[in-house]
């Protein structure tokens, strides 16, 4: 028996057939190499294991963010465009993340919800996309698809919210609480039978679990943040304390001497004082 | 025809045969070893959880090597319950991310100060935790190998060679106590063949898997009262 009818009698293909699989397979390979990579973001994304902050947040995702998606256009024939869409996975992701930080999330995405629920909300965030960055191996010859993502995270009054002509929402950077930037960053390796498209989604899942760790470990650390969650914590104090208690301490808040790592470390600093 | 069928049979299977016997390369191995406070009657109705090292920049060690460990031992002593990774590092997000992973078994004070995760690690009677850091790489190649096809043919010919290396450890941290009992490393290597006369056959050196047994068995006898 011959190498070649061996070979075919274990695959349980005729000659013929094999080139023309190999054909169809060199053809598909050549296509590979025009068309336009596309990569619609998604994962699954686990709830935080943490004690939500007694904060009631009001979260604005801008439709920039909503509906992010990155386009880099290929630099030589080698390379393909590349359409990286992110908007779904980030509002998926930010929603589990929110909820189990916070103790009540709402979501602001017309006039009516600011005038009907503004009041009982302590702050608005919005978060936006500053910038997206990627990486695959035949840009780097590393055997690594990269994301790094910079977010700016913006945390500002209700009464810093109006509404547009045209019905839009927009605020006024006057009245921010605070605003900082958080990095973030995924990688994964090369694996066997892992198409381009399907490591990099993975990759901007390991990107956005990052963004979430940096987010709950950086935010009570944040110094405006913490003044914000220092005044928080202080009106909840006063809420309980009996009417004439309250009238003796209305006294402004004085900024902490040292920014508090987080809500609980900052509502024994309160205490103090 | 009954006759044909079972020729094409014996053929295929022979084939098959041939080709897992061609698939095996030779790998060396070296484990080293250096462990104490060894629990003498096996972990009992503790858990452990096996985790790998991703906070380097240029390498992650493999889900799937970590996996390999956790059944090892579990098929060597399966009364040792390993938690699985994934469902660990989700159950415990954002504090095992590659971020926020405690690096040293002193930090773990830090992290218990949390309620719900110190309340999680209680129900999960966890009392072992083992990181894994390392990865396996391809290294040289050399040879040359060329396909053709034309019309109702096609096929290769030629010859290629790379070799493949992996070098882990692991770190045992005795959760209860909070330090480290133990460390074992494992470096094996190999060279993977691929002629090529008509169709490529690649001989391949089980470089990874065996890295996996030689830190399974380790572990195993670390962790269990039977070995």
């Amino acid at each position: 028996m011959g190498v070649a009818s061996l070979v075919s009698t274990i695959f349980d293909l005729k000659p013929s057939g094999l080139a023309r699989w190999l054909l169809v397979l060199c053809l598909k390979l050549l296509a590979a190499g025009c068309a336009t990579k596309q990569v619609e973001v998604e994962g699954n994304f686990p709830t935080p294991l943490l004690d939500p902050l007694p904060i009631k947040l009001g979260v604005i995702y801008p439709s920039a963010f909503a509906k992010h998606e990155f386009f880099d256009e290929a630099k030589g024939r080698a390379e393909s465009d590349w359409l990286v869409k992110t908007g779904e996975a980030q509002v998926a992701f930010w929603d589990i993340l929110f909820g189990g930080m916070f103790d009540e999330v709402v979501h602001i995405r017309d006039w009516e919800t600011v005038q009907n629920r503004g009041q009982e909300l302590d702050g608005v965030l919005i978060p936006a996309i500053a910038d997206l960055q990627y990486t695959i191996p035949t840009h780097t010859n590393v055997k690594i698809y990269e994301i790094w993502m910079r977010y700016e995270f913006r945390l500002v009054d209700i009464a810093a919210i109006h509404q547009q002509e045209d019905g839009a929402l927009s605020f006024n950077s006057d009245n921010s609480l605070s605003a900082w930037p958080i990095t973030a960053y995924g990688k994964t390796p090369t694996a066997f039978l892992q198409t381009d498209e399907e490591a990099v989604n993975l990759a901007a899942v390991v990107a956005l679990r990052d963004a979430g760790a940096h987010f709950v470990t950086s935010f009570g650390a944040t110094p405006d943040v913490a003044l914000w969650l220092d005044g928080i914590a202080r009106r909840g104090q006063d809420a309980v304390r009996s009417p004439n208690e309250v009238t003796r301490d209305t006294e402004p808040v004085t900024e902490p001497t040292q920014a508090p790592s987080s809500a609980e470390d900052e509502t024994s600093t309160g205490e103090a004082q | 025809m009954s006759g044909q069928h079972i020729e094409q049979q014996s053929a295929r299977n022979a084939g098959l045969v041939l080709l897992a016997l061609l698939l095996g390369g030779c790998v060396n191995a070296t484990v080293d070893e250096m462990t104490y406070n060894e629990p003498v009657a096996g972990i009992g109705e503790s858990s452990v959880v096996i985790l790998g090292r991703r906070h380097k920049p240029d390498y992650d060690t493999e889900f799937d090597f970590i996996e390999c460990i956790g059944d090892h031992i579990h098929s060597g002593d399966p009364s040792i319950e390993v938690i699985n990774e994934i469902t660990f590092i989700n159950k415990f997000y954002p504090w095992f991310e590659p971020r926020t992973a405690p690096l040293q078994p002193q930090t773990i004070d830090q992290l218990m100060q949390l309620r719900p995760v110190a309340e999680r690690i209680s129900e999960m009677n966890l009392e072992y935790m083992i990181w894994i850091d390392g990865n396996t790489e391809n290294t040289e190649s050399t040879g040359s190998m060329s396909c053709g096809i034309g019309p109702g043919v096609a096929g290769c010919f030629g010859f290629g060679t790379w070799g493949t290396e992996s070098e882990y450890e692991a770190t045992i941290w005795d959760f209860t106590n909070k330090v480290e009992v133990g460390r074992v490393s494992a470096q094996t290597s190999g060279q993977n063949y691929m002629p090529a006369v008509v169709v490529p056959i690649p001989i391949i050196a089980p470089v990874q898997g065996t890295a996996c047994d030689s830190l399974g068995d380790q572990l195993l006898e670390y962790l269990s009262a039977h070995h």
